[in-house]
C-alpha cells in the first residue's frame, strides 16, 4: 500500500486533486455508481470550489428554480398539476441539477463559475416556457380557454421565436411546441423521449427517419402536448422527415394551422423572395387569427435587443478563438447558443447571463487566467450539432431590410448549414475551423439523417486532402438504442473517441478512469 | 443578556446543523439518489398507467377550417 503523504493530503484538501494521470490525480470515473451514473459522492474540488459549487450553483439553482416557478406561474398549483399530467415534465425536469453535474464535471475556478451561468439561463428560460404552457393549458383549467391561452402562439421548435416579436408588446407569447416536451428533455433525462419514439412507431410509422421528428410526432400520438394555444405555425424543419411530423401535428392538434416552409434550396435570390413572401403570409395569418396588427415598434425593440445579444456572443467567440482565456466549456457554450437563438428574447435571462459571463471572461483576460490549462486540442463539433446557426444581425433601419434579413435568418434554421444545407454550407466547416483556431473535428454522424448520409465520403476525402484530424461519432440523436446493439450508446461513443486518441493520435488520457465505465442506465 | 446569548447560541447551532445537513445531501448526492430510486419510478408508474385519449380515433378533418387564401 502506498504511503500517505500528509503534505499532499493537505494540499489536495485545500486545492482539490490535480488534473493528471499520475498517481494521486483525480479519478472522476471512480465517483460513479455502476450503471446508474449516480455519484457515490461529489468531487472534492478543494475548499473554495466545493463550497462555491454547493452554495452558488447547487443550492442557488434549487432555490431559484422555485423562485422562477413563483415568478412565471399565474398559479403555482398549475405547475404541480402539470407535473402530474405530463410525463415529459415529471420524469424529466426533477433531476435537472444532475444535468448541471454532468456539464460541470471536474471544473474549477472561473470555468466552473462562468459555465454555470449559462446553465442557469437555460434552466430559467425552460421554466419560463413550462409555466407558459401550464398557465394556458385548457386541460389544467377544466377545459376553459383563459386569457393566457388566447395570447399564446404555438410554433414548431425550429421556427425561430424572432418571427413573433411583432405581437410581443401586445401580450402574445410565442411557445415552441416541442422544445420543452422533446428537445430539452433529451439533455436532462434521456429516458423520457424513448416513450414518444416508441409511440409513433406503434402506429405503423417506420423506425428509420430522424428520431427527432419521430419523438415530436410521438408527443401528439400519446396526447402529451398541452392544449395551450388557439393557433399553430408548423414548418418542415428543413428536413424530409419533418414534413410527416407536420401532417401528424395537423391531424392531432386540430387547430387553425399555417405551414411555414423552410426552403430546402436556398442562397438563391428567387427562393429568398419566396421565403420573404411566406413570412409575410404567416404574419398575415397571425394578424387574422389574433385580430392584432403587426407592430413594427415591437419588432424593432426586440430585434435590437437580440442584435445586442448577438454582438455579445461575437465578443465571447472572439476571446474563445484568439486566446486561452475563455471560461466556458464546450457543452455549456453550444447549448446556451442553441437555446437562446431558438427561443429568442422572450425573457431577459440570456442577456443577464451574458453580462455575468463577460465579466468573468474579462477578468480571465486581464489576469491571464487560463481556465483549461491542460487543453491539448481545439475541437470543432460539426453536423447535427448546430450551435453556430443564426450567425448574423437583423437590420432594423427599414421594414424591407428587416424582412430580407429575416428571410436569411429563417433559412439558416437549425441544422441547415451543418447538415442539410447543401455542399457550400456544410463545407463552411473549413472557415469555422480557421475562425475558431481549431485543429481537430468531431463529426456527429447522425445515422438516421438522410441529409448527412450522402456526404460522409466527401468529408473523408476532404479530411485526407487537407490533412485534418477528424473522428466520427455515430449516434441517432436521442435514441440510444439504435447505434449500439449493446444499448450502451454513450459507452460506444466514448470507445470511438478513446480509440482514435490512442491509436491515431498516440496520446495518453489525463484521467484513465474516464475511459471505460458503465453508465447505461443514467439520466 | 443571558437570554440573548442563549438565543444567539441556538441560532448558531441551528445554522451549523442546517449547513452540515445540506453538505451531507450535496456531497453524497442524496437528492439524486432519492429522485432516481424513489421519485422517478413512482412517477413512471403513474404515467404508464394513465388513461390517454385514443388520438387515432380522431378523424383527420381537413375541411374543418376554411382554406387559407394567399395574397
Amino acid at each position: 500500500m502506498a504511503k500517505k503523504n500528509p503534505i499532499k493530503a493537505v494540499k489536495d484538501f485545500w486545492y482539490g486533486k490535480p488534473h493528471t494521470a499520475e498517481e494521486g490525480g483525480r479519478r472522476l470515473g471512480e465517483l460513479y455508481e455502476d450503471k446508474t451514473g449516480l455519484l457515490k459522492h461529489r468531487e472534492w474540488r478543494g475548499v473554495k470550489d466545493t463550497f462555491y459549487y454547493m452554495y452558488n450553483i447547487w443550492g442557488y439553482n434549487y432555490v431559484h428554480m422555485v423562485l422562477d416557478i413563483l415568478k412565471y406561474s399565474n398559479n403555482p398549483i398549475d405547475f404541480v398539476k402539470g407535473t402530474w399530467r405530463y410525463r415529459w415534465m415529471g420524469q424529466t425536469y426533477l433531476p435537472v441539477i444532475h444535468w448541471f453535474e454532468r456539464g460541470l464535471q471536474g471544473m474549477r475556478g472561473e470555468a466552473l463559475e462562468a459555465s454555470a451561468w449559462h446553465y442557469r439561463a437555460m434552466v430559467s428560460a425552460s421554466i419560463h416556457q413550462i409555466c407558459n404552457f401550464f398557465n394556458a393549458d385548457t386541460r389544467l383549467h377544466g377545459g376553459k380557454q383563459n386569457e393566457a391561452y388566447k395570447h399564446t402562439i404555438y410554433a414548431n421548435e425550429t421556427t425561430c421565436g424572432t418571427l413573433f416579436y411583432p405581437w410581443k408588446d401586445a401580450g402574445y407569447q410565442y411557445l415552441p411546441m416541442e422544445m420543452i416536451p422533446y428537445f430539452v428533455t433529451c439533455h436532462v433525462n434521456s429516458h423520457t423521449v424513448l416513450n414518444y419514439i416508441d409511440a409513433v412507431q406503434s402506429i405503423g410509422l417506420p423506425g428509420d427517419p430522424c428520431p427527432m421528428c419521430q419523438a415530436e410526432s410521438g408527443l401528439f400520438v400519446l396526447d402529451d402536448v398541452p392544449d395551450s394555444a388557439p393557433i399553430i405555425i408548423t414548418c418542415n424543419e428543413a428536413c424530409d422527415a419533418s414534413v410527416s411530423t407536420h401532417t401528424l401535428q395537423d391531424w392531432f392538434a386540430n387547430k387553425p394551422l399555417f405551414a411555414l416552409p423552410i426552403p430546402m434550396q436556398f442562397d438563391d435570390p428567387l427562393v429568398k423572395k419566396y421565403c420573404m413572401n411566406e413570412i409575410e403570409e404567416m404574419w398575415k395569418f397571425v394578424e387574422e387569427q389574433t385580430g392584432v396588427p403587426f407592430s413594427w415598434e415591437s419588432m424593432k425593440k426586440y430585434l435590437e435587443r437580440q442584435n445586442k445579444l448577438q454582438r455579445d456572443e461575437w465578443e465571447k467567440w472572439d476571446v474563445a478563438s484568439k486566446t486561452d482565456y475563455y471560461p466556458i466549456n464546450g457543452v455549456a457554450q453550444a447549448l446556451f447558443r442553441i437555446y437562446s437563438t431558438q427561443y429568442g428574447i422572450q425573457t431577459s435571462c440570456w442577456e443577464e447571463a451574458s453580462e455575468k459571463v463577460k465579466k468573468i471572461m474579462y477578468k480571465c483576460v486581464e489576469k491571464k487566467i487560463n481556465p483549461f490549462p491542460q487543453t491539448r486540442h481545439r475541437v470543432i463539433a460539426w453536423s447535427c450539432m448546430d450551435s453556430l446557426m443564426f450567425d448574423m444581425e437583423i437590420r432594423t433601419d427599414s421594414y424591407e431590410n428587416m424582412l430580407e434579413d429575416m428571410a436569411t435568418y429563417h433559412m439558416w434554421a437549425p441544422m441547415r448549414r451543418m447538415a442539410v444545407g447543401g455542399m457550400h454550407h456544410i463545407f463552411e466547416l473549413w472557415d469555422y475551423m480557421k475562425r475558431f483556431n481549431c485543429d481537430m473535428v468531431a463529426m456527429y454522424d447522425q445515422l438516421q439523417c438522410k441529409g448527412m448520409q450522402g456526404v460522409h465520403g466527401l468529408f473523408e476525402d476532404e479530411f485526407r486532402k487537407r490533412n485534418i484530424n477528424a473522428f466520427w461519432i455515430p449516434h441517432a440523436l436521442p435514441d440510444c438504442r439504435t447505434v449500439s446493439r449493446a444499448e450502451i450508446s454513450r459507452a460506444e461513443i466514448r470507445r470511438q473517441i478513446n480509440d482514435y486518441m490512442t491509436t491515431v493520435m498516440h496520446e495518453e488520457p489525463l484521467d484513465p478512469s474516464l475511459l471505460d465505465f458503465d453508465d447505461s442506465m443514467t439520466w | 443578556m443571558k437570554k440573548l446569548k442563549k438565543a444567539l447560541l441556538k441560532f448558531c447551532l441551528i445554522f451549523v446543523l442546517l449547513n452540515v445537513g445540506l453538505f451531507v445531501i450535496f456531497f453524497f448526492d442524496l437528492d439524486g439518489k432519492l429522485l432516481f430510486n424513489v421519485v422517478e419510478p413512482f412517477l413512471k408508474k403513474h404515467y404508464d398507467n394513465m388513461e390517454r385519449k385514443d388520438t387515432l380515433a380522431e378523424p383527420y378533418d381537413l375541411d374543418k377550417f376554411p382554406k387559407y387564401k394567399y395574397d
